[in-house]
């Protein structure tokens, strides 16, 4: 019996030998490239981002040289990303951010749609964004330089997709890049831009405000305000007020001062019940402060596509 | 014979059981009644309605990943190997990513559930679309989540969105996570597998997870689908399972905490005393258990003499059971609705409670409008309901119809209320949301003031 046990023993042992050899040999002939490699692709593949299986290409096209396939994974990438968005192009988007930037007298508000809201709080999302809305307000403000009453131009689709970014890129390239970067579709859906007299104001709120950016607002809900008067050096809060209220009841019209507010329901914004002041209406709290909306735009993140749904 | 007192049992079981389950599971039942019950399935062959079997611990998990990462077909791979060993119902690919029953009803848990069984355990499976379902489910409870597999696809490896992902499921609290490596049919190279799996265990390690010994397993749920390849198909996805199986730990179950019930009603019976009625929360009551009371600013202890289900007395009743608690030297006048019989010590009144809420949409049935601070609605939990005033957090200045969000809220007098616990926020005759306390809070003299 132990003679036995001895024996399978010994021979397991020998198996177990001659598998190591077998390994070390087999290790050490394909080792030296293969390590390399490695180390490559995955420094190459945390510095560009680019996915696994393109580093490799890039890599094996370049014969390991580092430099020059990460600057052929940028070129690659805009033409994947062309072929990814035709590709995904059926694809619904409704989620995404609303991008909002006031300058001095004009302002910009955009939507930009992907397919889930994990995308929306991704910085490269919140990059393009950002770029879509200083495209936006570059072109309003070339289009309108000579202007100078109260100028609002809607955008939308095409108009938009055609706008340069920087040197000569479109926003359509733009879009298609991000959309090989994070893989889902994403579309420009619309685009309203407002450009004021010295003496008019624009108010701006975004809900539910996310990402890093600064001189771009982002969130899911947006609204622009323009009005005049109010007190000075209070308008700024003023115009938030305004704009979480519209944010808030969504109205669809302007309506009148005279105007008797009918119920909860009530779609004018001047006879709505005020959001911050429930005891007031918007006309009565706008005569308060002696001020007058003009006029306002709001968006909803993936409100246009429900409808259309629906 | 045999099978005949397994069905019983199983369905006095599962009786009972529909008592003591959280509403998920009653959704569950309700909506997917085809249990895994391998041996009486095979004997029955037609049965009109399966019975839900509860003689397998119940796990609930849900995947995550990139869209194009195949959690969908993940899903599918997982039902069809199942489901040839009996233990699932196959759903193809298209039936989980419609799920026309959830689009159907009213209330839009965008989550498709689905159902099976293992060697050792029952699985929900919940695999949500976006950011905000899984955070609802979270809230509402309708799918809490005790692990979790994240899908890669080996071909692309994670995606920037994949860190969006963990942060997710480390903020709903899921503490076990399980990688599958999807795709690897697609993928000629070892090394390269190797590679992605040494990324995501940095990445999981970065996120808090244990990267190091986190299960990975690779395969293809395509092959698995297709029945192709057993070693990346149907084997990978039965190492998967089994993976689950073990690292997952099962959730601690309601009986092994100490007893509470919300106290529904009081009645004196003459010549006895004075009894209280309620669904056993959770625990067990044993007749002479000590007992505290607690709510409506009133504390005091007593003990338990006898309990009674359906006008018998027994010795012992578990969470779920409908039960009347008779106890020493209580006057009827003592307790009222809304207070709780509970293991003295185990649980204290709060007034003031940070919670993340979900606000439901107009189309669920809630608010048009949004609301700001000191905004009060009548806050429902176990049987009581209390008027409160909400605060909302620093950067917030309101809260629209379907977002969720944190808040802190303060009770006009202090109720039981814990770590964990659902609530219902109504206004008027409108459910407004719904909430899951995060945490306690004091109360400062300002709030007092408020409240004055």
């Amino acid at each position: 019996m132990s003679f036995t046990f001895l024996f399978r023993t010994f021979t397991r042992e020998a198996v177990k030998s001659n598998i190591c050899l077998h390994r070390v040999q087999s290790l050490h002939t394909g080792c030296q490239l293969l390590a390399a490699d490695k180390a490559l692709l995955m420094k190459l593949r945390k510095s560009s981002g680019y996915t696994f299986i393109n580093c490799k290409k890039a890599l094996e096209k370049f014969d390991n040289d580092i430099a020059q396939a990460e600057s052929w994974l940028h070129e690659q990438a805009q033409k994947e990303g062309w072929s990814k968005a035709n590709k995904l192009e059926g694809r619904k988007a409704k989620e995404g951010l609303i991008g909002l930037f006031v300058g001095d007298k004009v302002a910009a508000m955009v939507e930009v749609n992907c397919e889930t809201d994990f995308v929306a709080r991704n910085e490269k999302f919140q990059q393009l964004v950002r770029e879509v809305t200083l495209a936006t307000i570059a072109h309003h403000q070339s289009k309108s330089q000579h202007e100078t009453g109260y100028v609002k131009s809607f955008l939308v689709g095409d108009e938009l997709h055609g706008l340069r970014v920087g040197e000569g890129s479109s926003l359509a390239d733009q879009v298609a890049l991000t959309i090989g970067r994070l893989g889902e579709n994403m579309s420009v859906k619309r685009a309203v831009t407002v450009k004021v007299p010295a003496e008019w104001h624009i108010g701006s709120y975004v809900h539910g405000s996310v990402g890093s950016q600064t001189e771009v607002a982002m969130g899911r809900y947006g609204a622009l305000v323009v009005f005049e008067g109010g007190e000075e050096g209070e308008q700024n809060i003023l115009g938030r007020k305004l704009g979480q209220h519209i944010v808030g009841e969504a109205p669809l019209s302007l309506g009148t001062v005279d105007d008797l507010p009918c119920g909860e329901s009530e779609t004018r914004l001047m006879p709505q019940t005020f959001l911050s002041d429930p005891s007031k209406t918007v006309a009565q709290f706008l005569r308060g402060k002696q001020a007058r909306v003009l006029d306002f735009a709001r968006f909803q993140c993936g409100e246009a596509s429900s409808e259309e749904t629906q | 014979m045999i099978v005949a007192i397994l069905i019983t049992s199983s369905f006095l079981r599962s009786l009972s059981a529909f008592f003591a389950k959280p509403p998920a599971q009653l959704i569950q039942t309700g909506l997917y009644p085809y249990a895994a019950l391998p041996n009486i399935r095979r004997t029955f062959a037609v049965e009109a309605k399966k019975t839900y079997s509860r003689e397998k611990p119940h796990v609930n998990i849900g995947t995550i990943g990139h869209v194009d990462h195949g959690k969908t077909t993940l899903t599918a791979a997982i039902t069809k190997v199942l489901a040839d060993a009996g233990g699932a119902h196959y759903k193809k690919y298209e039936e989980i990513d419609n799920a026309p029953e959830e689009k159907a009803r009213g209330i839009t848990i965008n989550a498709s559930h689905v159902e099976y069984t293992t060697a050792n355990r029952h699985y929900a499976h919940t695999d949500c679309p976006g950011h905000a379902d899984y955070v609802k489910n979270m809230i509402t409870g309708t799918a809490q989540m005790d692990g979790c597999i994240l899908v890669v696809a080996a071909t692309d490896g994670q995606m920037p969105q994949t860190r969006e992902h963990l942060l997710l499921a480390r903020q709903i609290g899921v503490e076990h996570m399980v990688v599958f490596i999807n795709k690897a049919d697609a993928v000629d190279d070892k090394e390269m597998l190797d590679l992605v799996e040494i990324e995501i265990r940095e990445l999981l390690t970065e996120f808090g997870y244990d990267g190091e010994n986190t299960p990975v397993v690779i395969g293809s749920a395509l092959c698995a689908l297709e029945g192709r390849d057993p070693e990346l198909g149907m084997n990978a996805v039965m190492k998967l399972l089994e993976m689950v199986d073990s690292y997952v730990p099962l959730p601690k179950r309601e009986l092994e905490k100490p007893f509470l019930l919300p106290i529904e009603g009081v009645f004196s019976i003459p010549g006895r005393g004075t009894v209280v009625s309620g669904t056993l929360e959770r625990g067990v009551i044993k007749k002479g258990d000590d007992c505290e009371f607690v709510g409506f600013n009133r504390h005091f202890k007593s003990v338990v003499t006898g309990v009674e289900m359906f006008h018998k007395s027994l010795d012992r009743a578990e969470a779920g059971d409908n039960l009347g608690a008779l106890v020493r030297g209580l006057k009827r006048e003592d307790v009222r609705r809304g207070m709780v019989m509970c293991k003295p010590g185990s649980i204290m009144p709060h007034q003031k409670v940070q919670a993340q809420v979900y606000i439901l949409s107009k189309e669920e049935g809630g608010r048009h409008k949004p609301f700001v601070t000191k905004f009060m609605p009548v806050m429902f939990s176990l049987t009581w309901d209390m008027a409160c005033s909400v605060t909302l957090p620093a950067d917030k200045e309101m809260v629209m119809p379907g977002e969720d969000t944190s808040l802190s809220l303060t009770l006009r007098q202090p109720m039981v209320l814990e770590k964990g616990q659902r609530f219902t926020l109504r206004d008027g005759n409108k459910t407004i949301g719904t909430g899951l306390v995060t945490d306690i809070l004091t109360m400062t003299d300002e709030d007092l003031v408020n409240w004055g």
